[in-house]
């Protein structure tokens, strides 16, 4: 049962992935852009939890990275630039500003921390407002037109899919190793030598490629952006919501936690137009009492995963190296 | 010195004393229970509507709204703290914080929804004047004047507390070590229910004078948290007294960047002081170095 | 030649209070050496100090000629001064393979290859007796466990020097005599051991020199026998000495 039920398990993903890839040509318009918006934020929730759940500071401005991949990718397809380029361009400049901006942020610790880096936001949507003559101001800024819905459609799951793979390679190396040591106890750590200040900046900037990433291709796609949409709330506190509902520390936690949000937002946002802000709220409430740990480490979830053979994922205290040696 | 910058200098005093006096409860909150409060800045903006509504409805002074509040911010704040903390106060650190965050900051989000629904328009300020008063050919505003002295007096009385009653000893206990305050047999839950609602209720009486002043609405909550967050820092965590200064210094320089640069640089000004102080002194103005 | 360990005229000061205050210590190569007093006395400061976590407010921590003192832990670490902390701090949520691959992977000045690492790491378990939990989680531990976990992660980065705070403090008298030998055998692979004991029995039956701090003051110093004779250390000591076994931990 285990082995055939495994394989079972690994060819409907298959089937899902092949689904996924064949969409377009489906002619389910709505389901791609809500798939588009999906991956969106499942790459900024996983993304997040590099540096929120493996190395253990909350960093509630990560939508940072998004709003200036995004705005920097709108200002460079304007001036005529491509694509790639722009959103090269994009990454480097966020990876720069990750490296400015962890420097005094990573002075602070714990829910300092985690305030702090979410009054950036703020701090980066005003100064965006306000040098209106590069960014357009409040009124948001538009890209060159044009229907860029289906690559765009493909390339934002080829950056989810990388990110994947960077999170779980992360999550095994020695960087990742560290990394869970600084959350366990950064000082000791510190004492047996991993160099704390630099991996936290590198683990920032590594967090902030794939955020930066989306943020232009979100841009391109939908030719408009406004501060209040790549800075505001939302942006900033579903993916956070998403890791930590699905399970923070883990690189499994956000795919779960994104699509539950995404579904329960699809039938609840709909028939309750009021009070969304108030969901999300009571959502992390009752995480935060009841569930810190996520859904997959709950008693019902944790044993599926496990018998799936993701168990390492689910227990990342596990390191599966030792079980082969005798 | 121009009778214009006074008037600034004053205006950003006395921002600088609400600043500073919401800093402070949120000062006693994460002393005592580790626990930074992200809906902090919600029981100002409530603070705020409530004494608005007494003085709409039933014709009081803010003076008199601030002392009201007060009681009545502490039941709320036992409340929350039973209901939202208290069952996640012995959790391991590390848990504890991720578990706190989510906490505060989901009540921020509720508090700050369900509040924009009942309340749509924003509330401005009220308008209460006594007649200015001329010093050294200045004329400064006497409710101003009076809002200050006013905060003054609270802060002193805060003070005070902590120093002389029991229960403000046990807090000071508390905050210099947990442990060593259990083994003196100091309850240390109900000191930290306590103490959640004195700062609750600190920002609550700083709302009913910040209501004076500016206007209120219901999504100002989190900025003000982030800016409170600023002002702790300055200040020095783990300093009560330094709070206070940080708020001053973050008031006066919020307004004379208001002032000079124009009212759109003014709330990055809090966020620009939390990274110099980071990378000049991080341990805050009067915060202890290791 | 300079001595192997040297702390010469070593102070702190915090805030007001002097927690050291002019403490000489030498330490020989491939000794074991106790640092005795009460409660207070300056001790888990002294291995601060020593080990790089806190610097010396004045005075100096020489370690093979070179001056220390300045130096923050890492880099302390990876010249060779090891430790483990009084109240244990494992890294919780890892497993103790994972804890000991942190003091191999980044406390040595040469770290070996991955695969080569996971075996080193293995024998080290074994060698302090957690061979059969390699995969478990450091929370999930007992006591003299998780003691000897971090008696595990010290080793890992090849230390010339162990310092070891209260490692057997909260052990029941089986548990103790296990540390014991456990620490005669860190000895004969030629590691240095410093410990901060309060238990007379282990100091004992393992120091060859003991230093005696009272208040941040050094009281005396000499074999434990001189030292246990010493009246300036029994007046410190009243009814402090605990050579009663300690029970086990809570």
């Amino acid at each position: 049962m285990n082995r055939r039920g495994k394989k079972l398990f690994y060819l409907v993903v298959l089937l899902l992935c092949l689904l996924l890839a064949a969409l377009p040509w489906l002619g389910f318009s709505y389901g791609i852009v809500w798939i588009f918006l999906l991956a969106v934020y499942f790459t900024l929730a996983l993304s997040y939890d590099i540096v929120g759940g493996y190395m253990g500071y909350m960093n509630l401005g990560h939508s940072t990275f998004f709003g200036l991949g995004a705005y920097t990718t709108a200002i460079l397809l304007n001036q005529g630039f491509n694509l790639v380029f722009a959103l090269l361009a994009a990454l480097l400049l966020t990876a720069v500003f990750a490296a400015v901006v962890s420097y005094p942020l990573f002075r602070l610790r714990g829910a300092y921390f985690a305030l702090a880096t979410f009054g950036l936001i703020s701090l980066v949507e005003v100064l965006t407002t306000n040098f209106r003559d590069l960014t357009g101001g409040s009124g948001g800024i538009s890209t060159p037109p044009g229907n860029h819905m289906v690559p765009s459609y493909y390339l934002v799951l080829a950056v989810a899919a990388g990110t994947m793979v960077l999170s779980h390679f992360v999550a095994r190396s020695k960087f990742g190793l560290a990394l869970f040591s600084i959350r366990e106890d950064e000082e000791v750590a510190a004492a047996f030598g991993v160099p704390t200040t630099l991996y936290k900046s590198l683990a920032l900037i590594i967090s902030s490629a794939p955020a930066s990433l989306v943020g232009g291709i979100y841009v391109w796609n939908m030719t408009y952006i406004s501060p209040n949409s790549v800075f505001g709330l939302e942006i900033a506190l579903s993916p956070i919501i998403m890791a930590m509902l699905g399970g923070t520390g883990i690189m499994i936690g956000p795919l779960v936690g994104a699509v539950f949000i995404t579904l329960v937002q699809e039938f609840l946002w709909t028939k309750v137009p009021y009070f969304h802000l108030a969901m999300y709220g009571t959502v992390l409430v009752l995480i935060g009492l009841f569930m810190p740990g996520g859904l997959v480490r709950t008693r019902f979830i944790k044993p599926f995963i496990q018998w799936l053979g993701l168990g390492e994922a689910v227990d990342y205290f596990k390191n599966a190296d030792a079980e082969r040696i005798p | 010195m121009s009778a214009d910058f006074i008037q600034l200098l004053v205006g950003g005093i006395l921002l600088g004393g609400i600043y500073g006096l919401a800093a402070f409860g949120l000062s006693i909150t994460f002393g005592v229970l580790n626990v930074l409060n992200l809906a902090h800045g919600e029981f100002l903006m409530l603070g705020s509507l409530v004494s608005y509504g007494i003085f709409m409805g039933l014709g009081l002074n803010p003076f008199i709204a601030a002392v009201l509040v007060i009681p009545v911010f502490m039941l709320l704040g036992i409340g929350f703290y039973l209901a939202l903390l208290k069952p996640i106060m012995d959790k391991p650190p590390h848990q504890l914080l991720v578990a706190s965050i989510l906490v505060t900051l989901g009540a921020s989000l509720f508090i700050e929804d369900v509040t924009a629904f009942f309340w749509e328009r924003p509330v401005t300020g009220i308008s209460y004047s006594l007649p200015p008063m001329e010093l050294a050919g200045v004329v400064i505003s006497s409710t101003r004047l009076l809002i200050l002295l006013f905060i003054f007096a609270l802060a002193c009385g805060m003070q005070l507390y902590l120093k002389k009653t029991y229960v403000g000893k046990s807090i000071r206990a508390i905050v210099q070590g947990r442990e060593g305050a259990k083994v003196v047999g100091i309850p240390i839950s109900r000191i930290s229910a306590l103490a959640f609602s004195i700062g609750m209720a600190l920002a609550a009486s700083a709302g009913a004078f910040y209501v004076t002043l500016f206007t209120v609405t219901p999504v100002m909550g989190i900025p003000l948290t982030i800016k409170y967050l600023c002002v702790v820092v300055l200040g020095g965590l783990g300093s009560i007294v330094g709070s206070v200064f940080g708020g001053l210094i973050l008031g006066v320089a919020e307004t004379l960047t208001a002032y000079y640069c124009g009212a759109e640089w003014s709330p990055t000004i809090a966020f620009i002081l939390l990274i110099l102080i980071l990378i000049i002194k991080p341990e805050g103005l009067f915060g202890a170095k290791k | 030649m300079s001595p192997f360990l040297e702390c010469r005229e070593i102070s702190k000061t915090f805030g007001g209070i002097e927690a050291l205050t002019h403490v000489n210590l030498t330490v020989e190569p491939g000794s074991i050496t106790g640092v005795i007093g009460p409660n207070g006395a300056g001790k888990t400061t002294l291995f601060n100090i020593v080990s790089g976590a806190l610097r010396p407010t004045a005075g100096d921590v020489i370690f093979k000629g070179k001056k220390i003192s300045g130096m923050g832990p890492a880099r302390v670490c990876r010249l060779g001064i090891a430790r483990t902390y009084q109240l244990v701090r494992p890294f919780n949520s890892l497993s103790t393979m994972e804890n000991v691959l942190i003091g191999l992977g980044f406390g040595r000045t040469e770290t070996l290859k991955k695969d080569k690492r996971v075996a080193e790491a293995i024998k080290i378990l074994q060698f302090v007796g957690l061979g059969d939990k390699i995969n478990h989680v450091a929370e999930g531990l007992t006591l003299v466990e998780k003691k000897h976990l971090e008696i595990a992660r010290a080793l890992a980065t090849a230390p010339e020097i162990l310092l070891l705070d209260e490692v057997v403090s909260g052990l029941n008298p089986t548990e103790v005599s296990q540390t014991i030998q456990t620490i005669q055998q860190i000895r004969k692979s030629g590691i240095t051991v410093i410990m901060i004991e309060h238990i007379l029995k282990v100091v004992m039956a393992l120091c060859e020199r003991v230093v005696v701090l009272n208040y941040g003051v050094q009281i005396a110093e000499g074999t434990p026998q001189e030292v246990v004779t010493n009246e300036a250390v029994i007046e410190a000591y009243i009814g402090k000495f605990d050579d009663t076994e300690g029970g086990p931990d809570a």
